[in-house]
């Protein structure tokens, strides 16, 4: 889903470098008010965790595989604009030093899978984990809301890459040609996005959930050694 | 695993690893910058990118062997392409091959998204294969890119390898115990790896971030070498740049 330099006309990657760089100002002014500068080599790890989580693939079907994104678990685990700056990071230096991804495509890279993937999706799950709270426990709600919203950012992200393919109009494929198979294959691809997020937050929850960012805990017991302190 | 894996070749002594990170960077993306813009209908301007390309990766003695296989990264998408190209609308002339039928307008394209996705690779492969990372992180960060993103990278930087390592760990005891994942259904494996890799990740995290605390880390990494701009670097990056921009304006003009 990295889009390479050649694909994307001017207004369209040009358009979204003004957006993405706005954001991303935008979170760091928020997270220098809320976060240590000494925390940073914290963010610093996750992002290599979530590059070296991207390494794994996982199977879709006999020989297609997908990999992991990870926007959604960095921000429930880091906080939504954390979250946001580790992937800008990771999509960063993947287009530098691994060259995956153009530079021009950058701008639109971080905004299919950092912000669209990463806050965007976390405001809608926020707000779909707070309804069900009302009924059903905090992790609970947490892991089912979680599990649709980790689905439906593969999806959107994949969907975002192919409104801009069609807007740019360069490969001169018709909007059907283009969608369908995007967001088709993501569409896949977002259930092993989904199972491995929910997996991972409710092992976290389960042994660390003091490192769940979108935890508040009211419902669990912290471990004893930490209640002791 | 080999830990230089990155850039393998940044310390090599060529008279392009010892330019200043910001006059390549500046340089290389003006040349991505101009190609990416450049219409598909002409041909030489992408000439004069490729030209440069190829001066610069001579002088920089990388071996080609070593360019070509890290420009492979943009295969897939050409290929994706390439195979699209019977179906384009384009306009001109239509060839008949058979089974299906490419137009002229198709192979633009195709032409089109080749060139700008090779050259555009190359100049990134070129800048992060004669850089050292830490030089180019500093680069950036007197090109006034925020001090947040150049320390976190460098963490990033730092451990990637530890993680992969680990990583590659657990795959191996994962396949050494007959682990066939072929199906979407074999994730639940993959999700434990991943959790307990983010565990892993965050302990080693507090612990490097406890004892660089106790070592007076306070944001910033301290430099034992500055780097400074001289005529060579102005000389490069004014020669490269300018070179790309009148192959731009050009195409503009006419």
């Amino acid at each position: 889903m990295h889009i390479p330099d050649g694909l994307l006309d001017f207004k369209t990657w040009g358009t979204l470098y003004g957006v993405s760089g706005g954001t991303t100002a935008y979170a760091l002014y928020k997270v220098r008010n809320t976060l240590d500068e000494k925390k940073i080599p914290l963010l610093g790890i996750t992002a290599a965790f979530i590059f070296a989580a991207q390494l794994l693939n996982f199977p879709v079907a006999a020989g297609v595989s997908g990999h992991f994104l990870g926007a959604m678990l960095a921000c429930v685990l880091l906080g939504p604009w954390a979250g946001f700056l580790v992937m800008v990071v990771v999509l960063a230096i993947q287009c530098l030093i691994f060259a995956d991804g153009g530079f021009a495509a950058l701008g639109a890279n971080i905004f299919n899978m950092a912000l669209i993937a990463g806050p965007v999706c976390y405001f809608m799950f926020a707000a779909s984990k707070s309804l069900m709270n009302k009924r059903l426990s905090e992790r609970t709600s947490l892991l089912t809301s979680l599990a649709f919203f980790s689905w439906l950012s593969v999806v959107l992200a994949g969907a975002a890459c192919a409104v801009e393919l069609s807007i740019s109009n360069v490969v001169k494929l018709s909007s059907g040609a283009i969608f369908g198979p995007i967001v088709g294959v993501n569409a896949i691809i977002g259930i092993g996005e989904a199972v491995i997020t929910t997996i991972v937050v409710a092992v976290v929850l389960q042994a660390r959930p003091d490192l769940v960012y979108s935890y508040s805990g009211h419902d669990v017991k912290l471990p004893l050694s930490e209640e002791a302190v | 695993m080999r830990h230089d894996f990155i850039d393998r070749y940044s310390r090599l002594e060529s008279p392009v690893h010892a330019l200043d990170p910001r006059a390549k960077a500046i340089a290389l993306f003006a040349v991505i910058i101009a190609c990416v813009t450049t219409p598909a209908n002409v041909w030489w301007p992408y000439a004069i990118y490729a030209a440069l390309v190829l001066i610069i990766a001579n002088a920089s003695r990388l071996p080609f062997s070593y360019l070509l296989t890290r420009m492979l990264v943009v295969a897939p998408f050409v290929l994706v392409v390439a195979v699209c190209v019977p179906f384009m609308h384009g306009a001109g002339p239509t060839y008949d091959l058979g089974v299906f039928s490419v137009t002229q307008g198709g192979l633009l394209v195709l032409w089109n998204v080749a060139a700008k996705a090779l050259i555009s690779v190359s100049c990134l492969i070129l800048l992060s294969s004669t850089t050292e990372f830490a030089d180019l992180m500093h680069g950036f960060e007197r090109l006034h890119v925020p001090q947040f993103f150049t320390t976190v990278a460098a963490f990033m930087y730092r451990y990637i390898f530890i993680i992969i390592d680990e990583a590659e760990r657990m795959k191996r005891a994962r396949d050494s115990r007959n682990f066939r994942g072929r199906w979407l259904w074999h994730i639940k494996v993959i999700g434990h790896m991943v959790a307990s890799l983010f565990l892993r990740s965050q302990e080693r995290a507090e612990r490097v971030y406890q004892a660089m605390s106790a070592r007076g880390f306070d944001g910033s990494f301290p430099r034992w070498k500055e780097t400074h701009m001289h005529a060579p670097d102005w000389a490069f990056m004014g020669i490269i740049t300018a070179t790309a921009l009148a192959g731009r304006l050009v195409v503009l003009w006419k």
